[in-house]
């Protein structure tokens, strides 16, 4: 019989207090980031802090704008003509909506995986070293070595490894994300947006994603959106709840999930939206 | 451990989580059975210090079961565990809910250690002893077959709960004698019935926690089952 100090009880995981954040432990800010589709408004006046090596979550009803402010992180809707933008993104400190940034630069730092695979149609090692060889890097080694290092990292190599040369269109949609995963992070950005990443796939091959992102933020920043409410309660640290929007709710999973303090998150959350 | 498999999630978090939590539930396991441990030594040795210390060390219980319980709030919120997970989860709640009932059991049976009883009376106190043990032991059993999801322990406590029950009964025969022997001994008598009556509760909570043991290994409910029907699902006869 031992001797137990209730201490021990308190929870072991460091829960973050986001409203507390200092400057070292902030990956992202967002300030009062304003976005209108030509007359419409999609986001309004959205302040968060994104904390560093940390799964952030955006969940709530389709088209409420999570999709779009992923998209605003690595200036995605800069593509999108009738787009406006005001307000802003600090990466670092600095605003990523400033003038003098470069868009590749930025998207180099903040790397982004879509709902569906889109590998390219090359051999699985040329796609993992896309993004290298776009920069520049030429030397073999360095590369078979990013290469083994991001398939690692994805929780592929062990499947792939003796067939880095064939095909990556012929690897199961499950394995394609996390080939694409590979690639996003082969050039070890800083952060990683998700955008649906496991909507596409089958509940194994989504569990082995959660498991992957859960890993990848010990390096990484990680934002994910998700449709799917219980897998942002799996596999995040803070939630964002959002609706028409807004930012209506956002804390830490623990607290959003078990006790939230909105009446509209809790009835998101509970399944009586709408 | 093998019964229990819960480390073969692809979920490694929900991995920790499930082991977190039953460690946490066989570390309040423990810290109860020494809890009745010291109840029962207190009153044996008419120690008044070791039963001041259980009674200042309830709290400590108290904690952990809310502890214990807003962990399984979190795993179900997060996880949506299903089959043998959800029956692990539901299986750690209510035994948690015991296990502190039986705390508090203890607290009431140190409060004979600060009772003063003459010479005569002290067979008395050496029968409460007699079913103090008996009921230690069973919830050293119960909680080990916890600790296992041992079934077949678990049922082999359950069944041997009629054992508390006949030297409870026994006892009580034994105490009322004494009543009318000597009125006057009543209000000291009385504490002892309290805390006999606490320790056949004892026996049925761990009759209830072997019931969510079997619950969790075989998915079948046993409560408000009569023994033969248990005897015959299960052992065949």
């Amino acid at each position: 019989m031992i001797d137990i100090k209730p201490e021990i009880f308190m929870p072991n995981e460091e829960i973050i207090d986001i409203n507390n954040l200092t400057n070292e432990q902030v990956a992202l800010e967002i300030n009062n980031l304003n976005l209108h589709y030509g007359d419409k408004q999609a986001l309004n006046n959205i302040s968060m802090k994104i904390p560093k090596g940390q799964v952030t979550a955006f969940i709530g009803p389709s088209g409420c704008g999570k999709s779009t402010l992923l998209r605003c992180i690595n200036r995605m809707n800069d593509l999108i003509d009738i787009c406006n933008i005001d307000g802003e993104i600090n990466l670092h400190g600095e605003n990523i909506y400033n003038k003098h940034i470069n868009v590749a630069e930025l998207r180099r730092k903040v790397g982004m995986v879509f709902q569906r695979p889109n590998p390219f149609p090359k051999s699985i090692y040329e796609n993992v070293v896309y993004g290298l060889r776009l920069i520049g890097q030429k030397n073999r080694r360095v590369l078979d070595e990013a290469c083994e290092r991001a398939l690692k990292a994805a929780a592929l190599w062990d499947e792939v490894k003796d067939r880095i040369h064939d095909s990556a269109l012929g690897l199961s949609g499950g394995q394609q994300q996390r080939l694409v995963i590979a690639r996003a992070i082969a050039i070890e950005p800083e952060v990683l947006l998700l955008d649906e990443p496991t909507s596409a796939l089958d509940p194994i091959s989504t569990l082995v994603i959660e498991e992957l992102i859960n890993d990848l933020k010990e390096k990484y920043t990680v934002v994910i959106v998700t449709h799917n409410m219980q897998q942002a309660a799996r596999v995040s640290d803070q939630t964002a709840f959002m609706y028409m929007g807004d930012l209506i709710e956002y804390s830490d999973t623990n607290t959003l999930f078990t006790t939230p303090a909105k009446k509209k998150t809790e009835d998101y959350i509970t399944g009586r939206y709408g | 451990m093998d019964t229990l498999d819960t480390g073969r999630h692809i979920s490694g978090q929900f991995n920790t989580e499930l082991d977190t939590v039953r460690n946490h539930v066989m570390n309040m396991g423990g810290l109860v059975e020494q809890q009745l441990k010291e109840a029962l030594t207190s009153v044996s040795d008419n120690n008044e210090e070791l039963a001041k210390k259980v009674l200042s060390s309830d709290y400590k219980i108290n904690r952990m079961e809310v502890a214990i319980d807003e962990e399984c709030t979190r795993i179900i919120a997060k996880r949506q565990p299903a089959a043998s997970d959800l029956r692990l989860v539901m299986a750690i709640i209510k035994t948690i809910a015991d296990l502190e009932r039986i705390a508090d059991e203890a607290e009431k049976i140190s409060r004979v250690a600060l009772e003063q009883f003459s010479s005569k009376q002290q067979d008395m106190l050496l029968s409460l002893d007699n079913l103090g043990r008996l009921v230690l032991s069973t919830l050293h059993d119960t909680l080990d077959a916890f600790t296992r999801m041992d079934f077949d322990m678990a049922l082999k406590v359950h069944q041997s709960d009629n054992r508390i029950d006949r030297e409870y009964e026994a006892l009580m025969r034994l105490l009322m004698t004494y009543m009318m022997e000597d009125p006057r001994s009543i209000p000291s008598i009385m504490s002892v019935i309290w805390s006999a009556r606490a320790l056949e509760r004892i026996g049925d909570r761990c009759q209830n926690i072997c019931e969510y043991v079997i619950y969790f290994v075989k998915g079948k409910v046993i409560r408000h089952i009569s023994e033969e029907d248990v005897a015959r699902d299960f052992l065949g006869k």
